[in-house]
């Protein structure tokens, strides 16, 4: 690990509020303790250890929310967030699935992040932000718990995000007055950010509209150790030696770091250029050490002639979404919320 | 050691606030930290990071795999014992728990520091009741199911039936009845719908609301309730793990079981008392069960069978079966407790039962909570549904009815013993049908949520003994050998759920008499 670890901890402190140290240092901690050397993991501590919320059909600050079965066979769960109808006050519990009454209601399929190994669609983080994104985008928030690694590696993630996607794109009560159709952008954060450029890949192919990508802090990697990497190892949170670990748990055995899940635009990446693909928001945090991969990524998708937006936050660590405590999230919320609405 | 920035932590919740407020934010993540505390935890945390860098490899693998983790939402708690595992020194590694079946694991035994927990507790859970009151949790396969559109009527039937208007009410019922003749009953909402609606027109229809069904049947249906899906089976698990625990290093204990139910939960403790370490102590039993009305005494006759495998295991071992129909019809004297025992209280769903509509005057629940305090156990262990039965209106209580029972007979649906299966659902049937059915005395079932119970708990003089990360793993572990995929065991500060599709059902917690102030000198 590049410097002192007392070095980097104070590095870290002093770029976010206490709170958010405290929160990210205990994630830290607890996944540090949960990967194993050897490329197990210790899911019952894991699972021990996570904070979860149930779901609540009964609104919250404008918001409801309820779990729904996508795939009984392999137990694919997804947790749907509606806002309350402002007219009907609350929703009778008969109407979970009454369908959207306005002309456009955005609906936001969104793939938590943790790396392909952690978290879950209900964990309390996941759920606090997935209830914000509904009030941001005045629209529908979908999100899919996906199957994890290392129990599942590659493609199962993006089986499961493909999966979630026909689904939505399939329910009568998803789709927008105004053209009796499901407008559907991808979101997703970390892992979730790499889940939804394969999902938007798979869609582009099947003829299936996607409106938007946004993707926060996305995962991507490759075999060579980029200049962000080496500078930032160990220094906010993250270090080279963890993001190998879960490349390792994730990716087929005996694949290496450009496999094109890992590096799209890598040695054996695909080009885009002339493919279907939706426009993407790209948020990176200036203290990723995965930034030099994530603006890779934006470069890859400016070549291929995609439509691309980047925002670029410096001073902004891992995570600075999780809490409402800091300017980056505001800035951020604004874009997402322009980015939604411009369709 | 470094700053924090500021300018930026004011945006945290803490700057101007009371300094012993929870950090809200933290909160929302699920952890509960005082914003005084917060500072601490930081420094914490960035020692164990320290160690952690030096000696991975070895430090890891212990709090990883031999330390025993509790209620990882008390943050400062949590942090706080990591740091005293390695303070001292690493214990031999040892047995897995997998191959030892009498979940011997002496390493850490748990223990509570009463100031700290006691003030989060209070703190924390007095304040948003109506709140809690109000969650409801809904899984649902949508409209795969054409059973689905009945819920629209069921609901619109239960509404009708609060408001009073009863003829109106009668006509959807036989529409409902209609509309279940197009519907597949065999599973899934068509199933339930029916339950629903046969419930439904007893309440409107029957003068016989609450036939009196024989304890053999009880008994029967319940043992093939216990067969078809784990929720008794992690209900005992649990339970007896946490009393082996509280056992620990006394020779005499007293296990009172407030039902006894053909005494399903007991053979596992024996035997696990009989293979500690340092031999099993004196250990007597006491089952509480109703009277029969056959005159069929089958407390006595399972506390024999009980006794010879006590004796089989060389176990020193007493049964004394008390009949009661209602816990606050017995005199804790019935219960001879010796002041020199043990003694562990064990409840699996029978507190709700002495719960009445009133929230703020409930004599019954305090009355027997009363006489559990003064009996100074060492240990309570609760089960409880995890569900919000209890409500004061017909329609929420019906709504939260019929999202869990669903839930819980899909989860039934994985299971293919027959004819297990269906007698565990007539099982499930009965307790529907009176949390929907009946009123007054006559409705028993009045469930109410874990957070609920931390309150009412807390209030009668209890503290929580939290549930670990070694009682959760085990709880996984057999659930994943011998249960369908679908369960999960989640931990909720301290508690244990067991759920259906992330939804929990059932938890399990432990709970201890909090120490009386020394009463004063003159009398």
């Amino acid at each position: 690990m590049a410097g002192s670890n007392e070095v980097n901890v104070n590095e870290s402190k002093k770029v976010v509020p206490l709170n958010t140290w405290v929160l990210i240092s205990n994630f830290k901690l607890a996944y540090n303790l949960l990967r194993r050397p050897d490329g197990s993991f210790n899911r019952h501590l894991a699972e021990f250890l996570e904070r979860k919320v149930p779901a609540n059909a009964n609104p919250v600050d404008g918001v409801f929310s309820f779990d729904v079965i996508i795939d009984r066979g392999i137990g694919l769960l997804s947790r749907i967030y509606r806002p309350t109808d402002a007219e009907e006050g609350l929703p009778s519990i008969t109407e979970l699935e009454k369908p959207l009454s306005s002309d456009v209601v955005p609906v936001i399929i969104f793939f938590h992040g943790g790396s392909f190994a952690h978290s879950s669609a209900n964990s309390a983080i996941y759920d606090t932000l997935c209830r914000r994104l509904v009030g941001i985008c005045k629209g529908v928030v979908v999100s899919v718990n996906y199957r994890r690694a290392p129990e599942n590696h590659y493609p199962c993630a993006y089986e499961d995000g493909w999966a979630a996607l026909n689904w939505v794109n399939s329910r009568l009560w998803l789709q927008s007055q105004k053209d009796s159709k499901v407008h559907i952008y991808l979101a997703g954060d970390s892992s979730g950010g790499n889940i939804v450029h394969n999902v938007a890949l798979r869609a582009g192919e099947s003829g299936i509209d996607v409106l938007g990508n946004i993707v926060l802090n996305p995962m991507f990697g490759g075999e060579r150790r980029t200049e962000s990497e080496k500078r930032l190892d160990g220094k906010y949170f993250v270090t080279i030696q963890d993001r190998d670990w879960y490349w390792r748990a994730f990716l087929p055995d005996g694949e290496d770091r450009d496999h094109p899940a890992c590096n799209p635009f890598g040695p054996k990446g695909i080009s885009l250029e002339g493919i279907k693909f939706p426009k993407s928001l790209v948020v990176v945090a200036g203290l990723d050490l995965l930034q030099d991969w994530q603006l890779a990524y934006v470069e890859g998708l400016k070549k291929a002639g995609q439509e691309v937006k980047l925002l670029y936050m410096k001073q902004a660590t891992i995570g600075f979404y999780l809490l409402p405590n800091n300017d980056h999230f505001y800035t951020v919320m604004d874009e997402i919320s322009n980015f939604v609405s411009s369709n | 050691m470094g700053t924090y920035d500021k300018s930026i932590s004011s945006g945290s919740s803490s700057s101007s606030k009371p300094p012993d407020q929870i950090d809200s934010l933290l909160s929302g993540a699920g952890y509960k930290v005082r914003s005084s505390e917060l500072r601490t935890v930081a420094q914490s945390l960035e020692r164990l990071d320290n160690v952690l860098v030096n000696n991975y490899l070895e430090i890891s693998h212990h709090l990883s795999n031999d330390a025993i983790h509790y209620n990882p939402s008390d943050l400062f708690s949590w942090v706080d014992s990591l740091l005293s595992e390695f303070n001292q020194p690493v214990p031999m590694p040892d047995q897995s728990t997998l191959s030892d079946p009498a979940y011997v694991n002496t390493l850490v035994v748990p223990t509570l520091d009463p100031t700290v927990n006691a003030g989060v507790w209070t703190e924390h859970h007095a304040a948003p009741q109506h709140g809690i009151q109000q969650q409801l949790t809904v899984v649902t396969a949508m409209e795969e199911d054409p059973g689905i559109q009945l819920v629209h009527v069921l609901m619109t039937c239960a509404d009708t039936i609060q408001r009073g208007e009863l003829s109106l009410a009668g006509t959807l019922i036989e529409k409902l009845q209609d509309l279940l003749t197009r519907v597949n009953t065999g599973f899934g909402m068509g199933k339930v719908a029916g339950y629903f609606i046969e419930a439904l027109s007893r309440r409107l229809f029957s003068t016989l609301l609450y036939t009196n069904r024989s304890v053999y049947e009880s008994e029967f249906l319940y043992h093939n309730f216990y067969e078809a899906c784990p929720y008794l089976k992690f209900a005992h698990f649990t339970a007896n793990q946490a009393i082996l625990e509280a056992f620990d290093g006394h020779d005499c204990v007293h296990v009172i079981d407030f039902s006894f139910m053909q005494g399903l939960q007991w053979p596992a403790l024996i035997q696990a008392l009989a293979l500690r370490s340092g031999g099993p102590p004196f250990l007597r039993l006491t089952g509480i069960g109703p009277p029969s009305s056959d005159g069929h005494d089958s407390l006595s006759e399972v506390g024999l069978r009980l006794a010879e495998l006590a004796r089989f295991m060389n176990v020193r071992f007493v049964f004394r079966g008390v009949v009661a129909s209602r816990l606050d019809d017995i005199k804790p004297c019935e219960l001879q407790v010796n002041p020199n025992e043990a003694v562990a209280i064990n409840s699996i769903m029978q507190l709700h039962r002495l719960l009445n509509s009133n929230s703020t005057h409930n004599s019954s629940i305090d009355f027997v909570l009363a006489w559990i305090r003064n009996l100074n156990p060492i240990i309570m262990t609760v089960v409880e549904q995890e569900a919000n039965h209890n409500q004061p209106e017909f329609f929420d209580r019906f709504t939260a009815a019929l999202y869990y029972y669903s839930t819980l007979f899909d989860s039934l649906e994985a299971c293919s013993a027959q004819p297990e299966k269906a007698l565990a659902e007539m099982y499930i049937q009965r307790e529907l049908c009176n949390v929907v059915c009946c009123e007054g005395s006559a409705r028993v079932e009045r469930h109410e949520p874990l957070a609920t119970w931390r309150v009412r708990l807390s209030g009668a003089g209890f503290k929580p003994l939290q549930l670990g990360s070694n009682a959760f793993k085990q709880a996984s572990m057999l659930l994943t050998l011998f249960s369908a995929e679908g369960y999960c065991v989640e931990e909720n500060e301290g508690c244990l759920t067991l759920g259906w599709h992330n939804r929990p059902l059932i938890a399990a917690s432990a709970w201890q008499a909090v120490a009386e102030p020394r009463p004063p000198l003159e009398h």
